[in-house]
């Protein structure tokens, strides 16, 4: 009892991480580690196991197996492992992304989708939709400059690059604005974002269109989505949600706007935003564009320089225009407006 | 690795504290350098050997710098014996050696970034050196536990920079018990608290407005955000400091505070005996005292603060800012210096208004924090045109400043209690209570989901 006393804060400490990384967080915290832990001992298993059976090999196939021995070091499993074992560790392997990036929920299942083979087979489809584009693009679209009046049957829907618009492109009063940070096509419109007047729960994007109307939709987002599943399977979620975003405002025109760029910089830091897997995106969001009441604007031209991306002066972190630029922006769309 | 990372709170501390209990006695000490060597290398393994190289040429030059020291007392003869003369240019040799790997360095060579910890661990290699040298402290003959001494990781990274003195008994012999773990774990959990729920949301409304351009803020909205800067490279550095303080408790050590309520200083010159204080303590009593301090009159006073504020400066880095930054304290130590001179006691506020002097202070630190953090020149200028009206916004909100306000406001409050002693007091009164260890316990796991959810940040301290 003196000892339980003595130690008493430490034990209540303990106890406290366990319920805690039981219940919120499911031990995911060490399924890195354990993982690696798992790697390291295979690895040593299988040299000892190739070790055990050079000693009971002959003369002769001893240095094929020796070599052997060496591949299974780094990384790749070899060929002259015993075949049993290279299948538990190749299933393992699979299941590695799965366990490790389960702790963001919103990147696992798209992961998977990636590792899976059917990408191949969504090519097709996108190819075609974009044949038939390619013959709707033969009527020229009729864009005329207008003033910021233009916009006060407008909703602009988006991630940061939005919220920055709606707080620095001096149109609060006259749009509408269903912005958030970090907002995904996929969560758009379950997202609770949407403030109301005299109440302090915020609403859906969904519950705000079905109780509002609109003439002109504006929609701006994708960069959030980059780390997550494939351009085909981005440019399904986005073509789904643009055809709900017109169901639920059958009087509407919408402008799908391609992606920003980010800085040349911010693209070599090397994770998932990269102004390559940007520029994909956008061709694949250009083929949405029908032109007859979807259609697609492209900001970048105007605010990226010869790197290829957003001109660095115009941003601090690589991702986001300064108030001061938004300007640019707000003064393309007005000179890309569609009257009809 | 960083101490508020999940990787340490959750894999190297509980594994190291294992190891180190069940390590006898007289081998604590090299478990604990080769724990704070894996801890280096998980961050910076590049300059894993610079370290190892930097610990042993030391190790060696501490030896041959105490050499003779024994003569001291001797008659005056062989104090000015050759041997003496030797040690001098080998300290002189010694001094510019280490300052100049670490100017090399904060000139940019090797990447473009800094070995992580290269200014403390120098600075604390160099303390122990001169206090050989001077014959203040005893030259120390193992190099484990000299190697011990610069690099256990609790000080490697950020300081505090530790004298030997302060530590050299807890080296040969130091008490590891569940009183001092626990103890230890509670002062920990304090600074990763002010790190991780008041400094890194605190730097949210920075970023935000180094997002949104310096061009296009409210001049409330300026000071607004400064006065959140201020805050949050106090909680990121003083949380730091109180968690190295509470791994030195932990492991036996009592490593020397860095932060006495700096905010609530009534001056500059009182700021700065408050603010990093084993950093100033360095120069206090390796350049200011031994130029003369102030006892040499008014004009060599001011000209031996101005070497320390322009090394100072030069510590924090090579650009123009940290000068600018450097030499608006300097200005304004001086003028408070002359002040107080003036007026001798005639000047000292009575009653209400005592409140003058903190909230001159209150005006002056957050604007020179501002020359600190922005290190773009013409940036800078534009900022504090904003701050004071003079440059013209472009593109401005007007409303911003209350949104921040709205967002930020519970945390300002939060921050500013955080400032005042009584958060001490309370720690103090109620570490032992049941409750107390509860809300402790409460808030770590809290700040390890935190971390968990948004992922960790690096400290401010470390680009230094």
């Amino acid at each position: 009892m003196k000892w339980l006393k003595k130690w008493s804060y430490m034990l209540l400490w303990v106890m406290a991480g366990v319920i805690y990384l039981s219940v919120v967080d499911d031990w995911q915290v060490y399924a890195k580690p354990k993982e690696q832990i798992k790697i390291w001992y295979e690895n040593i298993v299988r040299n000892m196991e190739n070790l055990r059976m050079d000693d009971f090999t002959e003369q002769a196939g001893t240095a094929t197996y020796a070599e052997g021995t060496e591949m299974t070091a780094g990384a790749e499993p070899d060929g002259s492992m015993p075949a049993v074992g290279e299948i538990v560790s190749a299933g393992e392997e699979s299941v590695a992304p799965g366990v490790s990036t389960s702790g963001n929920d919103a990147d696992s299942p798209e992961d998977a989708a990636q590792s899976e083979p059917p990408a191949a087979g969504n090519m097709q489809p996108s190819d075609i939709s974009s044949a038939q584009n390619v013959e709707k693009t033969d009527d020229e679209v009729i864009y005329q400059t207008v003033e910021d009046d233009y916009f006060a049957d407008a909703v602009f829907i988006g991630d940061s690059r939005t919220v920055g618009m709606y707080e620095y492109g001096g149109l609060e009063e006259t749009a509408d604005f269903f912005a958030s940070t970090g907002l995904t096509i996929y969560k758009l419109f379950d997202a609770e974002i949407v403030p109301v007047e005299g109440q302090k729960k915020k609403i859906t994007v969904e519950q705000a269109l079905t109780e509002n109307s609109y003439r002109k939709i504006y929609l701006m987002i994708g960069i959030n989505e980059m780390g997550t599943g494939t351009v085909e399977s981005f440019a399904d979620a986005y073509r789904a949600a643009v055809d709900h975003l017109l169901e639920l405002q059958p009087d509407a025109i919408l402008y799908i706007q391609g992606i920003m760029k980010v800085t040349a910089q911010r693209s070599g830091q090397g994770d998932y935003i990269n102004n390559e897997g940007i520029e994909e995106r956008n061709e694949a969001l250009k083929q949405i564009a029908d032109n007859d009441r979807i259609f697609y604007l492209d900001v970048n031209p105007q605010i990226c320089d010869e790197s290829g991306g957003m001109t660095p002066s115009y941003t601090f972190d690589g991702v986001h225009l300064k108030a001061q630029y938004i300007d640019i922006w707000k003064t393309f769309l007005k000179e890309r407006a569609v009257v009809k | 690795m960083i101490f508020s990372s999940i990787e340490f709170l959750l894999c190297f501390l509980p594994l190291f504290l294992l190891l180190y209990g069940i390590t006898p006695k007289n081998m604590k000490n090299g478990i604990l350098f080769c724990a704070s060597l894996i801890f280096y290398a998980f961050g910076e393994p590049d300059y894993l050997l610079l370290l190892l190289v930097s610990v042993v040429v030391n190790y060696f030059l501490g030896l041959h710098l105490a050499r003779g020291a024994r003569l001291k007392g001797k008659d005056k003869r062989q104090k000015k014996s050759k041997s003496d003369r030797k040690r001098k240019n080998l300290l002189a040799a010694a001094v510019l050696g280490n300052i100049g790997v670490l100017a090399l360095f904060k000139c940019g060579i090797g990447k473009g970034e800094l070995p992580i910890g290269i200014s403390f661990y120098t600075f604390q290699i160099l303390s122990y050196l001169i206090d050989v040298y001077r014959g203040e402290e005893r030259k120390e003959t193992s190099f484990v536990r000299f190697a011990t001494y610069i690099t256990m990781f609790p000080q490697l990274l950020s300081g505090p920079i530790v004298n030997y003195g302060e530590v050299r008994e807890a080296l040969y012999e130091r008490e590891f018990s569940a009183k001092n773990i626990q103890d230890g774990l509670k002062i920990f959990t304090v600074g990763l608290v002010f790190k991780v729920l008041l400094a890194d949301r605190l730097g949210l409304l920075w970023r935000e407005v180094q997002v949104t351009g310096f061009e296009s803020i409210s001049t409330p909205l300026a000071w607004i955000a400064a006065f959140a800067y201020s805050l949050k490279l106090y909680f990121d550095f003083y949380g730091y400091s109180v968690m190295a303080v509470g791994l030195g408790r932990m492991l036996g050590f009592s490593l020397p505070e860095n932060f006495k309520n700096p905010y609530m200083a009534g001056s500059v010159r009182e700021f700065y005996r408050r603010w990093h204080i084993t950093l100033g303590r360095w120069f206090c009593r390796y350049v200011y005292i031994p130029l003369g301090g102030s006892r040499k009159g008014g004009l060599r006073t001011v000209l031996n603060l101005l070497c320390v504020w322009l090394l100072t400066s030069l510590w924090h880095g090579g650009s123009l800012n940290f000068l600018i930054w450097g030499m608006m304290l300097w200005a304004l130590i001086v003028m408070e210096r002359f002040m107080a001179r003036l007026s001798g006691e005639r000047l000292v506020p009575q009653g209400a208004f005592k409140i003058l002097p903190h909230l001159y202070l209150w005006f002056v630190i957050p604007v020179s924090w501002m020359c600190f953090a922005i290190t773009d020149l013409s940036q800078l200028g534009i900022y504090l045109g904003r701050m004071f009206g003079v440059v013209e916004g472009i593109q401005v909100n007007s409303g911003d400043w209350e949104k921040a306000l709205a967002n930020y406001g519970v945390l300002f409050a939060a921050g500013c209690i955080a400032c005042t002693p009584a958060l001490q007091k309370l720690f103090r009164k109620w570490k032992d209570s049941v409750w107390g260890m509860l809300l402790l316990i409460v808030l770590f796991w809290i700040c390890v989901w935190r971390l968990r959810v948004e992922g960790q940040n690096p400290f401010m301290y470390l680009n230094f």
